[in-house]
């Protein structure tokens, strides 16, 4: 049995749980969907200069995608790390030849799935209901994957240092509430005081913003990075961090006491 | 004979609290160790420090050769306690997903099957009764066909009926040369399926040695227990030991009962001499039963023995603090009177 037959193994099982927790599969879809109903459709784009939203619409598809690909992964890796320390799950995955990284892959795995359908429904929607006129790019995909290990590996850590479910969820909230509001993804760096540019600038959400509206709407005409093609360069910066952040998250994973 | 789990001075502490105080122990090759004690004695911490899920603070452990955390966990398999698996997969769901984290996996039916759950492989873990999950839990260490077994309570919460399953299945397997470690509360479990049996007391093994060896060394000798309201006085005259039974086995209360006397010592063919005496001296009575020592007993003797340790140390160490006192007012009055 290799690595990958482990991974399946674990993916199999997580996917399984996740889609037989009805509630669940509904507020992971519903969530996207009503932010867009509410801001998008209701409070609506004032591209003139007024209102909530200053911008074009499809300004705003980085952040509608950033609800899933932020959120999704810190409330529920969270909440799934505690939920296997509170079973001592881990103490039994421990003893089996799965590895930690391994497991946060199968993790990282589903969360993927059920992020990308997400991620498609949202861009339909927005393009449905607040006529944004967006590019669909390919490299959405990458976008999305990397950020996805990303924030389950951030996931893994709250969930680790947590010591119970609703600990994790709470600090995912507080976690993610800020980021995704002062990651260049709804609000301008302009709109920001002059001060909090280097904060934007840790943020991971950043560059996931950055990147995709330079792939999804040129004609906020973003800035390159060094030179750099800023949808590559982006991603580059992404991977990065989502590089090192699914390596210290495999390692927060409990395998003692 | 090949020992596959050893442990040499083990210690561990949580802060202030002694979990493993020096615990050295070898379990050789088919081996079932049966692990008793009281709740708190270390025993889950003694499982722990073997599989490599918690750190010792010192001492050494080997399974299969390797310490714990280099162990080849393919021939490795454990049931932890209060160990709660994803609960909305089926029974042959879940013994899949465990089935393809080793290299070589037995089939998930076959496991069913061997814990009694043939029938259930299609019900959510979650729908089936607490004793079943237990079987299920068991059935997931099963998976991998493992040569070392560490089963923490793998009884706990299953009907008598699914309890003899779990028996016949270790027994099978230990026939078969996996080496079994078996935490349990059960004593009657101990003493069916562990060819040697650990007693931990505050994270000491104060015994070690086969079910018989133990129960001959400690577990005292034969109770004769007479269901009456007389007094030990009334039994002055009989050639056996006489002792008021306490009303609680093993439990912080032990005061002694009014309802019932025990005499000890006594073989079969001689509880006729007892009945006669209880009947010359026309002592009512309502009962007799007669009990060999068990297991049972050898837990009580030795588990409350470390309990007046324990009482005696606390004694000690108050009676100590009382003298220090003492001698720091001695000495502060006699530095205020120089």
């Amino acid at each position: 049995m290799s690595r990958i037959d482990r991974v399946r193994a674990e993916t199999n099982a997580g996917w399984r749980s996740f889609v037989r927790r009805r509630t669940a599969v509904f507020f992971t879809f519903f969530f996207p969907v009503i932010l867009i109903v509410i801001f998008g459709a209701l409070v609506q784009t004032d591209p003139t200069g007024g209102g909530l939203f200053a911008e074009p619409a499809a300004y705003y598809v980085p952040g509608y995608l950033a609800v899933v690909v932020l959120f999704t992964p810190l409330s529920r890796m969270g909440s799934e790390v505690a939920r296997h320390r509170e079973g001592n799950r881990f103490e039994k995955l421990a003893t089996t030849p799965l590895t930690r990284g391994e497991w946060l892959l199968s993790q990282t795995l589903v969360n993927a799935i059920i992020i990308g359908l997400a991620s498609v429904l949202i861009l339909v929607l927005v393009v449905v209901l607040t006529g944004a006129d967006i590019v669909l790019s390919p490299v959405l995909v990458p976008y999305v994957l990397v950020g996805v290990v990303c924030f389950c590996g951030v996931g893994a850590m709250l969930g680790s240092y947590t010591d119970s479910q609703d600990g994790a969820v709470a600090a995912s909230n507080a976690i993610g509430l800020p980021l995704l509001f002062l990651s260049e993804t709804f609000v301008p760096l302009e709109q920001l005081p002059g001060w909090f540019g280097p904060l934007v600038e840790l943020s991971p959400l950043t560059y996931f913003a950055r990147g995709v509206r330079a792939a999804t709407f040129p004609e906020a005409d973003p800035a390159g990075v060094a030179g750099v093609d800023p949808v590559l360069a982006n991603l580059a910066v992404l991977a990065t961090i989502a590089i090192v952040a699914f390596a210290l998250g495999a390692r927060s994973i409990p395998r003692t006491d | 004979m090949e020992a596959v789990v050893e442990a040499s001075e083990l210690r561990k502490s949580y802060g202030e609290t002694v979990a493993l105080a020096g615990v050295s122990v070898a379990i050789e090759r088919g081996e079932i160790f049966g692990l008793i004690g009281p709740n708190g004695a270390g025993k889950t911490t003694l499982v722990r420090a073997l599989t490599g899920t918690t750190e010792p603070d010192s001492g050494t452990a080997r399974v299969l050769g390797d310490p714990p955390p280099a162990t080849d966990r393919n021939r490795l398999a454990v049931l932890p306690q209060a160990f709660s698996p994803p609960d909305r997969l089926t029974a042959h769901e879940l013994l899949s997903y465990y089935a393809g984290l080793y290299d070589d996996a037995r089939d998930p039916e076959e496991v069913l099957a061997d814990v009694g759950l043939a029938d259930a492989g299609d019900t959510w873990y979650e729908a089936l009764s607490g004793g079943q999950q237990r079987r299920v839990c068991v059935g997931a260490t099963l998976v991998n066909d493992p040569d070392v077994l560490f089963l923490d309570e793998p009884t706990t919460g299953i009907d008598p009926a699914g309890r003899r399953t779990v028996w016949r299945l270790i027994e099978s397997l230990s026939a078969g040369g996996t080496t079994v470690v078996l935490t349990t509360h059960d004593m009657a479990e101990a003493e069916r399926l562990a060819d040697r049996v650990g007693l931990l007391a505050d994270g000491a093994l104060v015994a070690d040695g086969t079910p018989t060896d133990l129960v001959d060394e400690h577990g005292g000798s034969s109770r004769l227990t007479i269901e009456t309201a007389a007094k030990p006085a009334a039994f002055d005259e009989l050639a056996y030991p006489v002792e008021q039974p306490s009303d609680s086995r093993g439990g912080e209360s032990r005061s002694p009962t009014t309802d019932s006397i025990v005499v000890r010592a006594v073989t079969p063919p001689e509880i006729g001499d007892v009945v006669d005496y209880l009947e010359e001296r026309e002592i009512a009575y309502s009962g007799l039963e007669w009990t060999e020592p068990g297991l049972e007993e050898v837990y009580l003797e030795l588990a409350s023995r470390a309990e007046l340790g324990r009482t005696d140390a606390a004694d000690r160490n108050r009676a100590g603090g009382t003298e220090t006192e003492t001698r720091d007012d001695e000495q502060t009055s006699a530095g205020e009177t120089a």
